[in-house]
């Protein structure tokens, strides 16, 4: 479901970030090109001078025949209860193929954390990720599930991390796995409830509903 | 320690072990020497060499629930459920891992310079962001380029004519782009020099002249082969003389090579030079034969000349023209002694495995994750923070939920943020050490540290209440409904804001700091020391007053025994002989580590 944050901003609440109907949570000082092809799964926060490059999406190609895509396509899409850090810095990759120069769309799955001014322009971060601060991910490249990515590291182009990876280094390398326990809470079913947790508890790698529910 | 302030290690406990039965007196007699007491008395210090090695975090811990114990990386044994390549994510069958050495076969290339994955590009310049995977475009020669580093094959002189089977073409490309020639063509190579050698032997022997006894030799080697090369060469000719040997009956050779013969000696120079997957000898009794001799037979020398050449090519190319050590020991192993950087080889992308573990005691399957590649789940998970509580420190004073946020949004820029990094000596600091109870039982916890820590800087440190309830691990809605019963013991609200060090709330010897559901916290109050300063009496510059700290002398850890004391009921565990409904008292206790912080010295 996309949810606009400009369109269904609360303009009344004057907080430092608007609170979209699914519960995303957009800094107002965050700077947001083509809102449109972004779309964000919900209870995802967006914070203060994040950039996100919506606006550099694969050109709506026509066909001879007049098929193709009608309407811009997505080109950043965000998942649930994921949180990018002040200062990042989402783009699109892009490449030159057959002659033209086009965008291809970002795929970022639920529960990842980007940390501050890291650069991101990769094809495709899957769940339970955690990108800590400053790193920069090249175009085309792919993280999978349970990957833990260090500060400072800088992921070349068109490299796939495999799950379970612990990541470092210029250029990264696969420095060793993450343990079973990644990402998980001791007695975590379930644990919704009031009170339930110390105020703003969670781990790297987990769910991040606790942290995105503490970022006001 | 690339771990961020706070943390907390646990000990895993199988180190004990080695510590009793074999001489680790070594760590004993230097860093507790006056503790002579029973190896179990003994207070575990995070300082210790060998605590390096029995520190982990929770998550890499595993729980054996049979032995009862925390399992770590030392004390499992591992099984690989299949093998994969990190760069394409296929699976990669056991047979082709044996005969492929652990690489990958498909197109996955790592660069030899900076070890970042290469990317096929098509040498038409039109095209020259194309990546590997549009097939459709199909152009030209291709080469493989780095993309961090723009190393690419064309600078070893590699060019590819299709885009698929690198590997492939690969191995029959050398540096510089001359064909490696195949099997059947150096066999045909090898016959035609044979030939010629043995016209030359014969001119030779009807008119002796002076020229060397290696006569094809010098005229052969201007490039030395290399090893996989030498090894089929050799491979060739103990072949060739085998069945030469079994038609003629050794008759037309000279006596001492008359036995060579029997293919059992064969087999036994085949193991000899070490053909992964060749049979083992058979016991046979070594017969002596012909040896190799001149380059047709996988013979040759090294030469002066050949040296001498080396060492003019360092002193040309210079350091930069050379490889370093790290990126040798990436090469594959024929390439291993690749001096120059224009003899380095792209690095097939070395395979990963997915393992499945054991206790090494009772081998009772603690993790076994699904065998598809693909797949990220477990058929088996026995995490010890399932078994053993969450322990955590952090600084009282201001709790910063969000560490990365504390610094950027207006709100929280208010609030002082606490820097671990710089803990202020002879200042009495406050820590929140809080236990998370994983079980479905209340916990008596009993805490126990030294008071004063171990190492070069000795810090003071008071657990306030040492002794404690933990609650516990129950449904969250039992909670909810029983709020209004107090379970709580502080107010939340007050000690979260963080106003100021004790906002309203006193530090207090012997109670709770706060309470939950299934965690508690108390308060660990620090006193970080000072620097040592040596004898008084000793004169001289100020640097030679103060002793020199070493790395990491300056951080603050301190370690804990927790000791844990729950009530199960007994026919969960023995549902035998024990009678029903009735509690039997279980004991667990751990050391763990707290990192806290570092000391400004």
């Amino acid at each position: 479901m996309a949810s606009r944050p400009s369109a269904t901003s609360r303009r009344q609440v004057k907080g430092e970030y608007i609170e979209t109907d699914s519960g995303n949570k957009v800094s107002r000082k965050a700077s947001i090109a083509g809102t449109a092809n972004i779309t964000l799964g919900g209870k995802t926060v967006i914070q203060s001078d994040v950039i996100l490059r919506g606006d550099l999406h694969r050109l709506p190609s026509t066909k001879p025949d007049g098929t193709g895509i009608p309407h811009a396509p997505t080109a950043i899409s965000i998942g649930r209860c994921t949180v990018i850090s002040s200062g990042c810095v989402l783009r699109p990759p892009s490449r030159l193929s057959r002659g033209t120069y086009s965008f291809y769309p970002m795929k970022i799955g639920d529960n990842v954390f980007i940390g501050h001014h890291s650069i991101v322009q990769a094809a495709s971060i899957s769940s339970h990720v955690y990108i800590a601060e400053h790193c920069v991910l090249q175009p085309f490249c792919i993280v999978k599930e349970n990957v833990k990515i260090l500060s400072h590291t800088v992921v070349p182009a068109n490299m796939v991390i495999p799950s379970n990876s612990l990541v470092a280094g210029r250029p990264a390398r696969v420095i060793g796995e993450v343990g079973e326990g990644w990402g998980c809470t001791p007695g975590a079913p379930g644990e919704g409830g009031r009170g339930a947790t110390v105020a703003g508890e969670w781990v790297e790698g987990g769910e991040l509903r606790e942290l995105v529910r503490s970022i006001k | 320690m690339a771990q961020p302030f706070p943390y907390t290690y646990y000990a895993c406990s199988c180190t004990d072990d080695t510590t009793t039965s074999s001489k680790g007196a070594f760590t004993r007699a230097r860093f507790s020497a006056n503790e002579n007491d029973d190896e179990e008395d003994q207070t575990f210090d995070p300082r210790s060499p060998r605590a390096n090695y029995s520190l982990f975090p929770l998550e890499n811990l595993l729980y054996c629930a049979e032995c009862q114990t925390v399992r770590c990386s030392r004390c499992v044994t591992e099984e690989i459920a299949c093998w994969f390549c990190p760069s394409c994510l296929f699976e990669v069958p056991s047979s082709m891992v044996r005969s492929e050495g652990n690489r990958c076969t498909r197109n996955c290339y790592n660069c030899p310079i900076c070890t970042s994955p290469m990317t096929v590009n098509p040498l038409d310049t039109q095209d020259r962001l194309v990546v590997p995977d549009a097939a459709s475009v199909p152009g030209g020669p291709f080469y493989l380029s780095c993309p961090y580093c723009a190393w690419s094959s064309l600078d070893i002189g590699i060019k590819f004519e299709r885009a698929s089977n690198i590997t492939g073409q690969l191995a029959r490309i050398k540096n510089g782009g001359k064909v490696v020639p195949t099997l059947k063509e150096r066999e045909r190579e090898r016959d035609r020099k044979r030939e010629k050698d043995d016209k030359r032997h014969f001119e030779e022997s009807t008119q002796p002249s002076s020229s060397s006894p290696l006569g094809s030799i010098d005229e052969d080697t201007q490039e030395a082969p290399n090893s996989e090369e030498t090894f089929s060469d050799l491979t060739a000719f103990y072949k060739n003389q085998i069945s030469i040997s079994n038609n003629t009956n050794g008759s037309m050779f000279n006596p001492h090579d008359i036995n060579f013969g029997s293919p059992s000696s064969i087999t036994r120079l085949m193991s000899l030079y070490g053909r992964p997957g060749a049979k083992p000898a058979k016991k046979d009794k070594p017969q002596s034969m012909r040896e190799a001799y001149g380059s047709t037979e996988g013979f040759f020398e090294v030469s002066n000349s050949s040296e001498d050449e080396l060492i003019e090519r360092i002193r040309t190319l210079g350091w930069s023209g050379t490889t370093s050590i790290e990126q040798r020991s990436n090469q594959p192993p024929h390439n291993s002694s690749a001096r120059f950087l224009d003899d380095i080889r792209p690095i097939p992308t070395l395979l990963r495995t997915k393992q499945s573990k054991r206790c090494r005691s009772c081998r009772n399957i603690l993790v076994r994750p699904d065998n598809k590649v693909s797949s990220t789940r477990y058929k088996i998970k026995l995490l010890a923070l399932n078994y053993i509580p969450r322990v955590t420190i952090r600084a009282l004073a201001p709790p910063p939920p969000v560490p990365s946020t504390s610094t950027l949004s207006n709100a929280t820029a208010l609030r002082p943020t606490f820097d671990y990094d710089h803990l202020q000596p002879s200042k009495p600091t406050h820590f929140l050490l809080t236990l998370r109870n994983p079980l479905f039982d209340p916990l008596k916890v009993t805490l126990a540290t030294p008071s004063y820590t171990s190492g070069r800087i000795n810090h003071k440190v008071t657990i306030m209440c040492p002794q404690f309830d933990v609650g516990a691990n129950t449904d969250v809605w039992d909670e909810a409904l029983n709020a209004g019963t107090g379970s709580k013991l502080r107010n939340p609200t007050s000690s979260m804001s963080g106003s100021s060090d004790n906002g309203g709330m006193q530090v207090e010897a012997g109670k709770i700091w706060e309470k939950g559901r299934n965690w508690t916290s108390v308060i660990v109050e620090v006193i970080p020391g000072r620097k040592p300063i040596s004898l008084p009496g000793s004169f001289g510059s100020p640097a030679y007053q103060e002793e020199e700290l070493d790395e990491d002398d300056d951080v603050l850890e301190i370690p804990v025994f927790v000791r844990l004391e729950y009530e199960v009921e007994a026919d969960k565990e023995e549902k035998v002989g024990g009678s029903m409904g009735q509690k039997t008292k279980k004991e667990d206790a751990f050391w763990c580590v707290l990192g806290v912080g570092r000391v400004v010295v």
